[in-house]
């Protein structure tokens, strides 16, 4: 380590706290993702915002159509056919809106990975596991062996990947890594070859092959039975405290939340509900959607889909609702619900919850809410959202990605 | 199973195959009706002379001595005379085998080399001015039977512009540029609509596998978009192709009959026609087994070509 004293602040213009904490290795600010159809605009990620630090296993909870899949594919330019806005979506401080489709290749498998729901259909049938994982090997670009399309092709097609070569060597090694056993024999399986848990542990490898300090799960157990499901969240937890990589763990399972994550987010309809660290989520949920959820995870005894507990659907995204969009199942809901949600923060640090129950001029013991002032809550409503009135640039509609 | 075992299984399979449409081929020609000795002789022949060379011909025996004679001399390779020309089949065969295969064999790396590519580009820019030129061609080519492609590239490459001789054939043991000259026209009518079907195949196999998981991983992974369509994607987009091809082979060979008339080309095809004709029993047996032998053996490529491209198939199992 060097003597020198580390900069207690960071250059930058917008820097104006005396705090000097780490920025976040994600900050993600009112994301919206939105795809054009012939139904209309479908909104599928409606005003997003969270932070991900670095070494942090980040849980985004929600129900299948809240938008938290195409949350992660937004990051990566992936959302095809859909505009992507945001006031800040930065990786390491890098705006990555303003990177084009080739600096985003160059982000994407090396500082951000993905992990899929379906690891049957996920990794190429044609191709052995060892090759998929080489491959992201040499496009990390440490192993100095070509990566041109010549060369790749020549790989598949004609002399096959050496298994003398480094990045060969590396996909083996990582093979053992996640707990394969017969790495060296594995690798020149195909998929189709290895049972469902083993080709998730592949994609775990392929995902950690180009070093990466985030790494997108998006539903990685789901597809598995529940004994493999542990094993591979105790994999993915195992790989964090190894190489210090953050996981961006998306669910529907508040379980595997309660299991495996530091921070949450629920989301719902593409909008955010509550965002807390874990604990603090489980033992003061605050938003009457979390609260839902919890109440309805089962007891080991118990057979039923926790989301039967509450009641009604979530909104056609075409056509949500003004304002609040739970408010069509909410028990809480009175007149403010109609007006677009803010953040409102509670006092344990992170914890924000986008409820109008929490409007400071809106009496709230827990359980009974009175409506004490509508129009200074009103006020108070406007006056948080001028406060994130930021400019939001536009991205580039990378639909079509073949080209 | 290995891949030598499979193959030799699979080439004792294809010799039955041949055995049963030899058979059924024997038997048909003699339901046909009309006798090859009457034909031969002319309608006016006397009642005497038909009968006298029916007995030469061994017409007069009962079917099933016929049959296990001709059997036992396909065994011995000789597939017997014609009665029309007293020449042996097998010379006949070969003499006319060369100018078909030549033909078959250009229209179909013709169309491959159009179709694969023009299919791929046509999945990867979808509704874009390629994939409209692509896919316009190959419904023209598939909308025009291969005889009247055939007339109008005859009409224009050969009659107006003259840049090849509209008829005949020349052997490739006289120069490849002739011999090229003389079959490309009919390649291209024989290829164009087996071209134009396997192209909109293509297409569809391409843009299904576009959609495919394993293509959002690729792109996930950060690999750039030709490296995604022609490593991940390809060799998946081929699998159901190739099975398409091979079966798509029967037509193209029912293709080159009528091309071969349009060109004057003595083929296979017009040797096969005349012998009906004629009721050359020998010929048209002959005729029938060397096609067969093809399909069957074009087929068998095409099996094993599947097999290797798809691991999730092993040799002679159906995972
Ligand atoms: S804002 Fe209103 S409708 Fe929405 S969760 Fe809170 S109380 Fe319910």
């Amino acid at each position: 380590m060097s003597s020198q004293p580390r900069p207690t602040q960071r250059a930058g213009p917008s820097v104006s706290t005396t705090v000097t904490e780490e920025p976040p290795l994600l900050a993600v600010d009112n994301l919206h993702t939105t795809f054009t159809t012939e139904r209309g605009d479908v909104p599928a990620v409606d005003g997003v915002s969270f932070a991900i630090n670095e070494g942090e296993v980040f849980g985004i909870v929600g129900e299948s159509g809240s938008g938290k899949s195409v949350t992660a594919l937004s990051l990566l330019g992936l959302a095809d056919g859909a505009t992507v806005t945001a006031d800040r979506l930065c990786f390491r401080d890098e705006d990555l809106l303003a990177k084009d489709e080739a600096a985003l290749r160059e982000i994407r498998g090396n500082d951000i990975s993905m992990i899929f729901q379906d690891p049957m259909s996920s990794l190429n049938p044609v191709m052995t596991v060892g090759e998929q994982i080489a491959e992201v090997v040499r496009h990390h670009g440490d192993v100095g062996e070509s990566q041109s399309l010549f060369a790749e092709l020549r790989r598949k097609y004609v002399t096959g990947t050496s298994e003398s070569s480094a990045s060969w060597q590396r996909a083996v090694e990582l093979l053992d890594t996640v707990g394969i056993p017969d790495p060296a024999d594995r690798a020149n399986e195909y998929p189709h070859q290895l049972s469902g848990g083993m080709k998730q542990r592949v994609m775990i490898a392929q995902a950690l092959a180009g070093d990466p300090d985030l790494i997108i799960a998006d539903e990685p157990t789901t597809a598995l039975d529940v004994t493999i499901e542990a094993q591979i969240l105790n994999e993915l937890l195992d790989l964090r405290d190894e190489f210090g990589v953050s996981i961006m763990l998306i669910t529907h399972d508040l379980a595997v939340v309660r299991e495996t994550c530091d921070r949450v987010a629920v989301m719902y309809a593409g909008e955010m509900m509550e965002t807390a660290d874990t604990r603090t989520l489980f033992e003061d949920p605050r938003h009457p959607y979390t609260r839902g959820l919890i109440d309805s995870i089962p007891r080991t005894d118990d057979d039923r889909e926790w989301l039967d507990a509450i009641e009604g659907n979530v909104p056609d995204p075409t056509a949500k609702p003004q304002g609040c969009p739970f408010r069509t199942r909410c028990d809480a809901a009175f007149s403010l619900c109609e007006e677009p949600l803010v953040a409102y923060s509670a006092e344990e640090p992170g914890h924000r919850t986008w409820c109008h129950l929490y409007n400071d001029a809106v009496a709230n013991d827990g359980d009974e809410v009175q409506r004490v002032d509508d129009a200074e809550a009103k006020q108070l409503i406007q006056e948080h959202e001028a406060s994130d009135d930021l400019v939001t640039p536009q991205r580039p509609n990378f639909g079509g990605e073949y080209r | 199973m290995g891949m030598r075992r499979y193959i030799a299984k699979r080439v004792a399979h294809a010799l039955v195959v041949i055995y049963i449409v030899a058979t059924i081929v024997f038997f048909a020609v003699r339901a046909i009706p009309g006798d090859p000795a009457r034909v031969l002789l002319g309608g006016d022949a006397s009642a005497e002379a038909i009968a006298a060379l029916r007995e030469e011909m061994g017409l007069t025996e009962p079917l099933y001595v016929q049959y296990i004679r001709w059997m036992g001399r396909i065994l011995q390779g000789d597939l017997g005379t014609s009665v029309f020309s007293d020449q042996s089949v097998l010379q006949m065969l070969i003499g006319v085998a060369e100018p078909t295969l030549s033909i078959a064999g250009l229209g179909m790396l013709i169309a491959l080399l159009i179709a694969i590519p023009a299919g791929i580009t046509s999945a990867v820019k979808q509704y874009q001015w390629e994939d409209y030129v692509a896919t316009t061609v190959s419904f023209i080519g598939i909308s025009m039977p291969g005889f009247w492609i055939g007339i109008v590239l005859l009409i224009i490459f050969a009659d107006r512009l003259g840049w090849v001789p509209a008829f005949g054939y020349v052997s490739f043991r006289q120069g490849i540029i002739p011999w090229l000259k003389h079959i490309i026209l009919p390649a291209l009518a024989v290829g164009l609509p087996y071209g134009g079907i396997l192209m909109r195949m293509t297409r569809s196999s391409m843009m299904e596998v576009l959609n495919e998981d394993y293509m959002r991983t690729a792109r996930a992974k950060g690999l750039d978009g030709r490296l995604i369509v022609f490593k991940h994607g390809l060799q998946n987009a081929l699998i159901p192709i190739v099975t398409v091809a091979g079966i798509l082979l029967g037509v193209l060979l029912g293709g080159v009959v009528a091309v071969e008339i349009v060109f004057g080309i003595q083929g296979l095809g017009r040797l096969l026609i005349a012998s009906i004709q004629r009721r050359d029993f020998p010929a048209i047996q002959g005729a029938v087994i060397l096609i067969s032998f093809v399909f069957v053996f074009m087929n068998l490529l095409v099996d094993v070509l599947y097999t290797s491209i798809n691991p999730q198939i092993k040799y002679g199992g159906s995972e």
